[in-house]
């Protein structure tokens, strides 16, 4: 924040608002560390499917269940700490650990025979291709009795 | 405000010169969430770094300054997005190494965009007993 300003520049209530806004934003940020959801979820809708996307690096894939039923999907699983590490052994521990479960309602039908996941480098990427056949069907009307 | 990392700064300038041509976008940088603990070998830390593979991963000791930087292999933004929670970027963080960190035994793995570094401590040497003599 510049200290010194020509004219008529100066606005002490800006900066302030600035001020307060900022660490209103580091507050934010703690408060979102601390009560972390796991793993964070990105959905994208690619026309004819919908792609989600989930951050969950170092998940063995038998630890990992995804189902889905009446157009909400679940991914489920736990996550180890380490056989060796002892509680109190702990200098730092920021990672998540533990079971955990996410549910998302999907936007459109989905095929749910034609879903096909993937794990790699930690991030499980799920294809939910859609229902096709959901364009306007239109309806014969025949004339009824007079 | 839907992520939950904190963003240590957004640059262009942290992704490494040798194939930034075709990515003229700018990279996001975060700090991941780290496990340090305690063995009887020493230390063992673990850093969640998702979507880094070996070859993006980039560990450094400098004097006592242990570095890690993990660059994603895809970098681009989704398109179409229904719901995010969170933004896809580089990793970087760093540490401060005791003395009694034996530097030359450090290991790394990665697995399942897991990182885990082993630090074994420095055997200590020996006391040895100084003769005095009178004369």
């Amino acid at each position: 924040m510049p200290v010194f300003r020509w004219g008529q520049n100066w606005d002490p209530f800006r900066d302030l608002e600035r001020e307060v806004d900022r660490l209103l934003q580091g507050m934010n940020l703690s408060f979102q560390r601390s009560a972390r959801r796991f793993p964070l979820i990105n959905l994208t809708d690619a026309s004819d499917k919908f792609i989600l996307t989930a951050e969950i690096p170092g998940v063995e894939l038998a630890d990992l269940e995804l189902t889905a039923a009446n157009g909400v999907l679940t991914i489920k699983g736990v996550r180890k700490p380490p056989a060796e590490a002892r509680e109190d052994s702990f200098r730092r521990q920021e990672r998540f650990q533990g079971a955990w479960q996410r549910s998302l309602q999907l936007p459109d039908r989905i095929d749910e025979d034609g879903m096909k996941a993937e794990y790699s480098l930690g991030i499980l990427t799920v294809v939910l291709p859609k229902v096709a056949g959901i364009a306007a069907r239109s309806i014969p009307i025949t004339e009824g009795p007079a | 405000m839907s992520d939950q990392r904190e963003i240590v700064r957004a640059t262009a300038a942290a992704a490494s010169d040798s194939n930034a041509a075709d990515e003229s976008a700018p990279r996001l940088l975060f700090n991941p969430p780290i496990d340090i603990y305690e063995t009887a070998e020493g230390l063992v830390l673990y850093a969640d770094l998702p979507g880094v593979n070996a070859e993006g991963l980039d560990l450094q000791i400098q004097d006592n300054r242990l570095a890690l930087f993990g660059r994603v292999k895809t970098v681009a933004q989704p398109e179409g997005i229904v719901h995010e929670e969170y933004k896809v970027g580089d990793f970087l963080r760093s540490f401060i190494l005791s003395d009694d960190v034996d530097h030359e035994h450090i290991s790394a793995r990665l697995n399942n965009g897991v990182l885990r570094v082993e630090l074994p401590r420095a055997s200590r040497t020996e006391p040895r007993r100084i003769e005095v003599s009178t004369e």
